[in-house]
């Protein structure tokens, strides 16, 4: 319950920062710089004056886009590459099962700064990264599901009734394997806003002006003697992301298995 | 004479669900005495789960005990705290499964897991190890010594079910039940399985009640049987009575339907028209009434007891039948 | 009458995986579930095929259906082969032979509607003419259920109910054999004989050959016209039923005849108790093999394989000392 009112929340407040949002966050008010929260600006201003408040809904927008596009992305790719690592042949599974393991051991943080070295920082590549490092782990929990599924008893009906690969994957493999997918997913956005959040504090991601939790956060640290309000300001969305969604999570599993294994009395 | 081993008064289970109480058990009285061992014979949706997990007390979040008692050597079941009743379970009441792997843990060897068993004595290790071998022999197990190191998946299904049984008598508990240990089973493991219980039994003294739906090995094994159906006891008595003189109409259709005993090769097998009543919605009178052939008018506004000595049976029917001998009504 | 399932010589085998140890030589690299099994069942008939389990009788059963390598030997519907696809590329085959699993509910995919699992069929063999919507129904009535079944779903069936949702499934597309692995398995008594009448009675209807793998024998003695005795992959003993029955010539035969719990508490049954555990594949006791357990094995067992024994019309045996 928690889970869904947060999210809801979250979501409601990214979406219509523009119109919730009272001050314009590039707008840059010197005079009025690392002041504490108050009425006019309730989380008070960064080093430029910028109205925090309404950064840390705009950059809400950012960490959501990112974690929509990625999650999607890379859900979708690690589907199907977990389907055939599940479903296919031996080989196949060896090679694709390599390539997972060999992507998930390089250092989120050293990947990410190598191909930024060769496309310079933007939102764009910390989209790439992420999905890059993300396809595994999605490929991986596909590819243990379909292959648990692989020796049921109705998936040997379908293969002696002639069905083809393509059927009992889309029918019959897919629809099973649905609810851990959303459900990993679901939890995976807490992650990967924080991935965003570190690589754009890293300097990785997206540039000044733009607002980012990430930027946000690290103008708060280069402040911290300031004024501890920018870091915090910074922190809360993240905090409230991570236990949002992983409430959500939670739920969604409850729902969803106890379900699946219902058995009259 | 000791007191009986288990003693069920009258009990009724509940279980809450979202149309209502599911009535699982209702006014269910039983007794095992000493040194014997009594069959319950049920289908599907008879209670029989629900009773054994009254009895050791482990019944499911959205169970309720409504009425009833449960006397294990005199003392109250019912009543025992936590602590008390995990103190009995393992020792004095121990339990067989339909399969061994729910009592046999996989990423342990037998021998640990036979050890383990033992903890509540005093016995070193070595004494507990000869104490496992012994058993394994006792259950038929060849070459034991060496079999104590194994794991559970390197034994067969017969095999393990004979590990389950000797687990369970390890402890000389004063009541085995064993629920549904040879359903899983070819036919002759179950042949072997059941003599060996059988050994066992005489061996240990203990009480057995087992419980199954095959009928054939209720008949080869149990001194006495209790046939449920819908969460109600409909008759009850020695084994070569009920099997060859059945009184209740359920107990008679069950017995015709085992095509074991059908003695004329027929590709028309009989069966039991209709289905399990709505236990939430209870019918009114007796709960056999919709499948039964010989209903009286009674049989549909008043539920019927057990009634009658030795072997008794819950039914309008047969107590209107002038035929039956020494019928007094049971003091409830 | 032609046979319209014929099996000649059939071999299964099964690579182990070879891992390290592998490389030693002890181990072999395959294992024969099926090790040369002939039968023939005509239109109309019921065969059983009885063993213990790891006898092999389902793997038997999934080579019929092509779902398991065959090595050597072959299948034949009604005089044509039955080759083997790769990669389940539809195969006209598959609708001629079908087949009903032990595991009623978990033979029916777990989030589709009874309706969808029966009008599939008609949708992988994208058969003309025919709407699967109302087939799906048809077939429902084909198998006594009444339509409010079709929009539930597997789990919120009884295992009754699911094990004809599995006969209708199979009849789909009117095969010509139905193979039922264990139909009666977990099924109370009192409704056991509903599945086996509706077998018996679409078979008459369809002219369906059946053959039922079970190790209930006393179902066996009743829809059976034919029976084989199965362990380790061969077949032991195989004939008319009735006469198997009243004169097993085998001793596993005999031996699992006897085996029955009674249902009579008076009976005092004459046991023959077989010595020991069933072997394991990989170590095939040499000469005959059922000679390990066997009560009557002499010196001759344990060298050679017997040669099959006819004694009557139709029922043949693998025995040097076979019973009188």
């Amino acid at each position: 319950m928690t889970g869904f009112v947060l999210v809801s929340v979250i979501l409601f407040v990214t979406v219509f920062a523009a119109w919730l949002a009272p001050f314009d966050p590039l707008e840059i008010n010197v005079h009025n710089r690392l002041s504490s929260p108050s009425a006019e600006h309730w989380l008070g201003t960064d080093q430029l004056g910028r109205d925090i408040f309404s950064r840390v809904l705009f950059g809400g927008q950012i960490a959501l886009k990112v974690a929509l596009v990625a999650i999607s992305v890379s859900m979708s790719i690690g589907l199907v590459l977990g389907m055939m690592a599940g479903f296919g042949p031996r080989w196949l599974d060896r090679i694709l099962v390599i390539s997972f393991d060999t992507v998930r051991s390089f250092p989120t943080i050293m990947f990410a700064l190598a191909v930024v070295a060769l496309t310079g920082p933007s939102l764009n590549t910390v989209i790439g990264v992420i999905i890059i490092t993300s396809i595994p782990v999605y490929a991986r929990v596909v590819r243990t599901q379909t292959r648990s599924l692989r020796e049921r008893d109705f998936i040997l009906a379908e293969r002696a009734m002639g069905a083809s690969t393509a059927r009992i994957l889309r029918d019959h493999i897919l629809p099973n394997i649905a609810a851990p997918l959303f459900i990993l997913a679901s939890m995976d956005v807490p992650a990967v806003v924080g991935m965003e959040a570190g690589l754009s504090f890293l300097g990785l991601g997206v540039s000044a002006p733009t607002p980012s939790w990430g930027t946000i956060l690290n103008d708060g640290y280069s402040y911290l003697r300031n004024s501890p309000w920018p870091l915090i300001a910074g922190g809360l969305p993240l905090i409230a992301v991570t236990l949002g969604f992983t409430f959500f999570g939670e739920s969604l599993r409850d729902i969803l298995d106890p379900k699946m294994r219902k058995k009259d009395q | 004479m000791n007191p009986p081993v288990l003693d069920i008064h009258n009990l009724s289970v509940d279980y809450q669900t979202e149309l209502g109480p599911l009535h699982a058990l209702r006014d269910v009285s039983l007794l095992v005495p000493e040194g014997k061992i009594i069959g319950i014979v049920g289908e599907s949706g008879c209670g029989k789960s629900t009773l054994i997990s009254t009895i050791i007390r482990l019944l499911a979040a959205n169970a309720r005990i409504v009425d009833g008692k449960i006397l294990f050597k005199g003392d109250d079941l019912l009543g025992m705290g936590v602590d008390q009743m995990r103190a009995l379970r393992g020792d004095e009441i121990s339990m067989v499964f339909q399969d061994p792997m729910t009592s046999l843990n996989p990423v342990l060897p037998i021998g640990r897991q036979m050890s383990d068993v033992q903890h509540r004595g005093k016995a070193s290790a070595a004494e507990r190890k000869t104490r496992s071998v012994m058993m394994l022999e006792r259950v038929g197990i060849p070459d034991p010594e060496t079999q104590l190191t194994r794991y559970p998946h390197h034994l067969s299904g017969g095999m393990r079910q004979r590990v389950a049984i000797a687990m369970a008598l390890m402890t000389e508990p004063s009541l085995l039940i064993a629920d549904e240990p040879t359903t899983a089973l070819d036919a002759t493991l179950e042949v072997q399985i059941i003599h060996r219980l059988e050994q066992l039994q005489r061996d240990f003294g203990c009480s057995i009640l087992f419980i199954s739906h095959h009928l054939g090995v209720i008949a080869e094994l149990c001194h006495e049987v209790v046939v449920m159906y819908a969460g109600e006891v409909v008759e009850c008595g020695p084994t070569r009575e009920v099997f060859l003189n059945p009184r209740h109409p359920y107990t008679r259709k069950l017995l015709e339907c085992d095509p074991a005993r059908i003695a004329a090769r027929t590709k028309d097998l009989p069966v039991i028209e209709g289905g399990l009543p709505d236990l939430v919605k209870l019918p009114e009178g007796c709960i056999f009434r919709d499948r039964c052939d010989q209903s009286v008018a009674r049989c549909a506004t008043e539920r019927p007891r057990l009634s009658g000595a030795g072997h008794t049976v819950a039914c309008h029917a047969v107590v209107c039948h002038p035929v039956v001998c020494n019928l007094a009504e049971h003091p409830e | 009458m032609s046979a319209v399932l014929s099996v000649s010589d059939l071999h299964v085998r099964y690579p182990l995986h070879a891992g390290i140890t592998g490389l030693t030589k002890r181990r072999p690299a395959y294992v024969d579930v099926v090790h040369g099994v002939s039968l023939e069942i005509n239109r109309g008939e019921t065969v059983a095929i009885v063993g213990e389990s790891g006898s092999g009788k389902t793997t038997l059963a999934m080579a019929i259906c092509g779902l398991a390598p065959v090595h050597g030997g072959e299948v034949r519907i009604d005089g044509r082969k039955l080759e083997r696809d790769r990669n389940h590329r539809l195969n006209p085959d598959r609708k001629r032979v079908a087949l009903m699993f032990q595991d009623p509910v978990g033979s029916l995919s777990p989030r589709m509607t009874i309706r969808k699992i029966l009008a599939e069929p008609f949708l992988i063999h994208k058969v003309l003419g025919k709407n699967p919507q109302t087939e799906a129904l048809r077939l429902l009535s084909l198998v006594g259920l009444g339509e409010e079944i079709a929009d539930r779903y597997p789990h919120q069936l009884s295992g009754g109910q699911a094990r004809r949702v599995g006969v209708a499934r199979a009849l789909a597309l009117g095969p010509d054999i139905l193979i039922a692995d264990e139909p009666t398995a977990g099924l109370d008594v009192s409704i056991q004989g509903e599945v086996l009448n509706l077998l018996t009675g679409l078979q008459q209807d369809m002219g369906l050959g059946i053959m039922i793998i079970t190790h209930n024998l006393n179902i066996v003695r009743h829809v059976a016209d034919q029976m084989a005795i199965m362990y380790l992959g061969r077949f032991l003993e195989q004939g008319d039923a009735q006469q198997v029955f009243d004169k097993a010539r085998h001793p596993y035969t005999a031996a699992l005849l006897s085996a029955n719990p009674s249902h009579d508490p008076d009976a005092r049954p004459n046991r023959i108790e077989l010595l020991g555990e069933v072997p394991s594949l990989l170590q095939r006791p040499k000469g005959c093999e059922f000679h390990t357990r066997c009560p009557r094995a002499e010196t001759l067992c344990k060298e050679s394989f017997p040669e099959a024994n006819q004694s009557q019309a139709k029922q043949v045996f693998n025995c040097h000392f076979p019973l009188d």
